[in-house]
């Protein structure tokens, strides 16, 4: 029997090794960075990396990486930074809400953590750079610490990006929810004064940081009408939140809802409130407001936070340059026109990769990711946003405030664009007790090397 | 007749410590072998084939249809997480050993009504439980940190075991290696573990009662007492695979165990094979490396995997092939190996005959 | 009057039964499946919803809405009976694990060649009536127009039903194939196309419910029928799977139930309504509550 035994494992043996041999000519053998010091730094080349939606629920934020490998190419075609070309790898985690999710490139096991283990381990990136997504970053943070790898502009508003004493190396890009939920609640404090509100967010660190903003800010909301969606489950199909979420605040009377949500979702609660004939006024974070992906009608006279230029003011000199940028840029948007709308994911893909770039530059010839680390913390950065980008040793955030905006209802044939009526750049802390101030609204010129 | 037939005693405790101690050796110096990447993979396959041995069981061994192991898993997920989460420093062996008593705790809390039932209705209760699970975790906010989850720290490789890695990636390469080394060594303690249970005394009880209830009845078997056990052994190592997967992703979210993971892991213990123990470790190695699976078959079938389609592809691999497998050859991969062994006129294995897919 | 039905007792009554006919119509589709075939069919939902988008992508073309959903029915219809013909006949006599698993892959295959024909973004379908809540004095009564077309479309689809197993000949030979094959076939009743159409007929009902699931707020997406397919299983076993009148209580029990311990509980507890039901209703009556043949092993 004993023999019997040995005959299945050694099947099983051959099988394990069969499928191991197919696994590994699938995920290749090579390292692209290990022929110097620092990984994926070469003389004439370096390679970056990001986790992205490429599909899935949140799939309308995969222009945001396009662009910045748009601007990356158009830097690489002027000859790269000091002689050394960005060559920036992006990979779909569909939102670490992959699964056996459906739309999703990602297979079953695919997830933040295994696409970002592609990138450090088997890419050897020099550092990832504009990842995407609160929960998805959050669960690699550990993993991107014990290896040491840089974790550069993630792209959230949560706070969990500036903790510089425990993640050195980590560096979020815009306001923090907290901040633009205390601006909201400056705003609804003076605008709609005594009204009642509700507020629907995400139910990870998105909303929870925007409703903590909204509560510091003075904002009283009631523990009924302080509701949550799980972006989970519009993969996996179970019981609609956002259905009873909104005829919930509807019936409770809510005058004044903010919305914590990505556009999808964004997208589903207008429309959801239209077909029950609702319509209080709209406040959505600016993650999940911009009108070109949230595509919807409904979304008209809505007021959100943009730490971006307006994408049709034509004053402001980065406006034509990007948009050059992306008509040069086939591959990544093969149906952008001369006549296609700008929109916010593609300035904010652009901003933050013109941070590196400079960054980089400012680096000068040796690469080091500690040196990389002490230049972005001390080198005040040229870019797209409407203040300039500031980091330091104890801040680790990004952008440090924004403007009210709203959404233009110029009818659903033309594209709306985000309107900033005043120039007002607000700014404030994440805590109760910090102040909200104002910065002046600054249009930083572009750098010569990247005309 | 077959329960008579399993009613013998077969193979010795030393022979199969021998077979699974051989196995997971090689396994390990296969993980040397293997990129960094593939061992991530393969440490996740490990905490996979943990929780389809005790789906095995439940499903081939006892007879009782689950789709609830999907939610025993998560309840070990979260037990390791909480507790990880909240004493950083305890030593790994502790925070498993809690994950598994919790898995059991659930699988008797189900078992509890669920062991009357039969068939339909026994899947009814079990797809109602994973079904609440998920939603339970983002609710409980305060305890389960929502839909973001909890994030832990990542595994530590001791120092003396980076020291075998050099290069400007050491650190990376040792750190994965370790993570799979770790995976692979408790997914073979369980193997073992699960291997002595098929064979034991109450593997055969098990056996008996779903072949012949009334026949194990006449012999003295407690037919309520076997089943409920049948549900807690399967629910203690989804508790164990949910700890393991828990602690090598250094994280636990709601995410990772949706209703569709039951139907993945039904999915995967059948293509492996129901009711053997080969048959899990294959299932863990498809789980492991599916995404290599869909890329190759994409690019034999042309498909852009960009596309719409290709997107979609690995449902439709998957589905496709659980149909196939169903309907052809419904003893899996497993025992295809046995057809073959069979056909060399090799002494006939016990293992390979599983009356739940005859 | 108004105030009555503008009043939280009366809301969650609504809301319940809103939802819980949704569920009594899928947890009837599998019951029918049952009685004739004795297949759980977990790919029911997913049947259901790739007839919903056949149909519902038709009206995006400027076909009318009504006969959208005539065509869903139809492709419902169709598809059941060809998925019999196929999937199931084949595996009549095996194990009872062995069509589960053959379903459960045909739900994978059905959710992913959905979204790779039409994309998994979810779909608007427009409601025939308005979504617009009544209201009474400046409250709102959680009843609109649609919501009203959606209980009425339910219960008549379940007369029709019950009128065709009981008065037609077709309903008899039906039953005869189901209860008692080898007697009905020397009957002359023809069993097997017996079995196919009540497959047909199970996904025909399905489509309905698909139909009404998306026209609503919900909206068309290739996963949208999971989580209704949990609750109308968990609705078919709480009323007994021999019960097509036990799937509608249990179904409208289910919608009640959920939506009751989510008003006056815990929204954290709701999740678990359908177990804590199914625990109940199961410990009094492990076949289920409206069946009657106790002794009968499944």
């Amino acid at each position: 029997m004993i023999k019997g035994r040995l005959t299945r494992t050694v099947t099983l043996l051959a099988a394990s090794a069969l499928t191991l041999g197919f696994a590994a000519t699938g995920v290749g053998l090579s390292s692209a960075g290990a022929a110097t010091a620092t990984p994926g730094v070469t003389a004439n080349s370096i390679t970056i990396g990001a986790t992205v939606p490429l599909s899935g629920i949140a799939v309308s934020y995969a222009e945001v990486s396009a662009s910045a490998n748009a601007v990356f190419n158009y830097i690489n075609k002027h000859g790269g930074v000091n002689g050394r070309r960005i060559k920036y790898i992006r990979l779909d985690d569909c939102y670490n809400l992959a699964a056996f999710g459906l739309g999703c490139t990602a297979g079953p096991s695919t997830t933040t953590l295994s696409q970002t283990q592609v990138l450090v381990a088997q890419d050897h990136v020099f550092a990832t750079v504009g990842s995407l997504g609160t929960a998805a970053q959050d669960s690699v943070l550990s993993y991107m610490k014990t290896n040491g790898v840089p974790q550069l502009f993630v792209n959230s508003g949560s706070s969990d990006w500036s903790q510089p004493s425990t993640y050195p190396n980590l560096f979020g890009f815009q306001a923090s929810y907290q901040v633009e939920g205390k601006v909201f609640a400056q705003y609804i404090k003076t605008h709609d004064k005594g009204k009642s509100v509700g507020f629907i967010g995400q139910n990870d660190d998105f909303g929870a940081g925007g409703y903590a903003g909204l509560v510091n800010g003075g904002i009283n909301i009631a523990s009924d009408n302080h509701l949550s969606y799980n972006a989970a489950d519009a993969v996996t199909g179970s019981i609609s939140d956002i259905a009873t979420d909104v005829s919930t605040l509807q019936s409770n009377g809510a005058k004044v809802v903010v919305l914590d949500s990505i556009p999808a979702f964004t997208s589903a609660i207008l429309a959801t409130a239209h077909q029950d004939g609702y319509s209080p006024q709209w406040i959505i974070s600016s993650v999940g407001s911009d009108p070109i992906s949230v595509n919807s009608p409904y979304e008209a006279n809505a007021i959100t936070f943009d730490s971006l230029p307006a994408t049709n003011d034509k004053s402001n000199p980065w406006t034509p340059w990007l948009r050059s940028i992306i008509l040069a840029d086939k591959t990544d948007f093969p149906k952008f026109t001369a006549k296609s709308p700008m929109d916010g994911n593609m300035q904010y893909g652009a901003a933050f990769a013109v941070a590196f770039a400079e960054t980089l530059k400012a680096e000068g010839k040796t690469v080091t990711r500690a040196g990389f680390v002490k230049t972005l913390e001390s080198t005040k950065l040229a870019t797209l946003t409407i203040t300039p980008l500031q980091y330091s040793k104890s801040n680790h955030q990004g952008v440090l405030g924004g403007v009210i905006a709203n959404i233009s209802p110029n009818g659903s044939a033309a594209p709306i664009y985000f309107n900033e009526p005043s120039h007002v750049v607000y700014t404030t802390g994440n805590s109760k007790n910090t102040p909200i101030k104002t910065l002046p609204y600054v249009v930083s010129p572009i750098p010569a090397w990247l005309k | 007749m077959n329960f008579l037939k399993s009613l013998r005693v077969q193979e010795t405790t030393r022979a199969r410590l021998l077979s699974v101690s051989v196995l997971t050796i090689v396994a390990l110096a296969i993980s040397f072998l293997l990129p960094p990447v593939a061992d991530s993979q393969m440490a996740g396959g490990a905490a996979i084939t943990i929780v389809i041995l005790g789906l095995s069981w439940l499903i081939g061994w006892s007879g009782q249809i689950s789709l609830g192991n999907s939610g025993f898993m998560a309840v070990g997920a979260y037990a390791a997480g909480i507790w990880a989460h909240h004493h950083a420093t305890t030593p790994l062996i502790f925070t498993f050993l809690l994950a598994t008593v919790a898995g059991a705790l659930s699988g008797l809390i189900i078992a509890i009504p669920s062991t009357r039932l039969r068939g339909p209705y026994l899947a009814g209760m079990t797809l109602a439980f994973s079904a609440a699970i998920t939603p339970l975790a983002q609710n409980f906010t305060s305890v389960t940190g929502g839909e973001g989850g909890l994030f832990l720290n990542s595994l530590s490789t001791p120092s003396w075991f980076v020291h075998f890695f050099s290069g400007p990636n050491a650190t990376i390469d040792a750190n994965a290696q370790w993570t799979a080394d770790l995976a692979v060594l408790v997914a073979g303690i369980s193997f073992f573990l699960m291997a002595n249970l098929f064979h034991s005394r109450t593997g055969r009880a098990m056996r008996l009662v779903r072949d012949n209830d009334v026949a194990a009845e006449l012999v003295g078997i407690n037919l309520g007492r076997t089943r409920t056990l049948a549900f807690v052994v399967a629910a203690s190592f989804a508790g164990l695979g949910g700890a393991l997967y828990t602690v090598i992703n250094a994280t636990v979210t709601p995410q990772t165990f949706p209703l569709t993971l039951s139907i993945t892991l039904l999915t995967l213990m059948v293509l492996g094979g129901i009711g053997t123990l080969s048959g899990a470790v294959i299932g863990g190695i498809i789980y492991a490396f599916s995404a290599n699976l869909v890329d190759h078959i994409n690019a034999l079938t042309g498909v852009n995997p960009t596309s719409n389609l290709g997107a979609n592809m690995q449902g439709i691999i998957f589905g496709a092939l659980l149909i196939l497998t169903m309907i052809f050859a419904p003893r899996g991969i497993a025992g295809m190996g046995a057809a073959v062994q069979r056909l060399r006129k090799t002494r006939r294995s016990a293992l390979a005959s599983s009356s739940a897919v005859d | 009057m108004g105030a009555f039905l503008a009043s939280n007792f009366m809301h969650n009554i609504f809301g319940g039964l809103a939802q819980g006919v949704i569920y009594s119509l899928v947890a009837l589709s599998l019951v029918i499946i049952w009685q004739s075939t004795h297949v759980l069919n977990f790919a029911q939902g997913a049947m259901a919803m790739f007839a919903t988008y056949v149909g519902l992508t038709e009206i995006g073309r400027g076909v009318g809405y009504w006969w959208c959903v005539i065509i869903s029915v139809v492709v419902g219809m169709a598809f059941g009976g060809i998925t019999e013909r196929v999937l199931i006949r084949p595996l009549y006599g095996k194990p009872e694990i062995n069509p589960i698993v053959v379903m459960v892959g045909f739900l994978g295959v059905i959710e992913a060649v959905t979204a790779g024909i039409w994309t998994s973004t979810t779909r608007n379908i427009p409601a025939p009536f308005s979504q617009i809540y009544y209201q009474y004095r400046g409250r709102l009564i959680l009843l609109s127009p649609f919501v009203i077309f959606q209980i009425a479309l339910a219960i008549g689809i379940m007369l029709f039903v019950a009128a065709l197993f009981r008065y037609t000949k077709l309903g008899l030979q039906l039953r005869a194939a189901a209860l008692a094959p080898e007697v009905a076939r020397l009957l002359g009743v023809r069993v097997h196309r017996m079995l196919t159409i009540g497959w047909m007929l199970s996904a025909g009902v399905g489509a309905v419910a698909a139909v009404i699931i998306a026209s609503g707020n919900f909206g068309l997406f290739p996963t949208d029928m999971d989580g209704v397919f949990v609750a109308g299983f968990i609705a078919a076993a709480v009323g007994g799977l021999e019960s097509p009148m036990g799937a509608i209580a249990g179904g409208l029990l289910l919608g009640l139930v959920e939506q009751f311990i989510l008003a006056y509980w815990s929204p954290s507890v709701a999740p678990l309504s359908g177990v804590i039901l199914l625990v109940v209703a199961l410990m009094v009556r492990p076949q289920g509550i409206f069946t009657r043949s106790v002794n009968r092993r499944v």
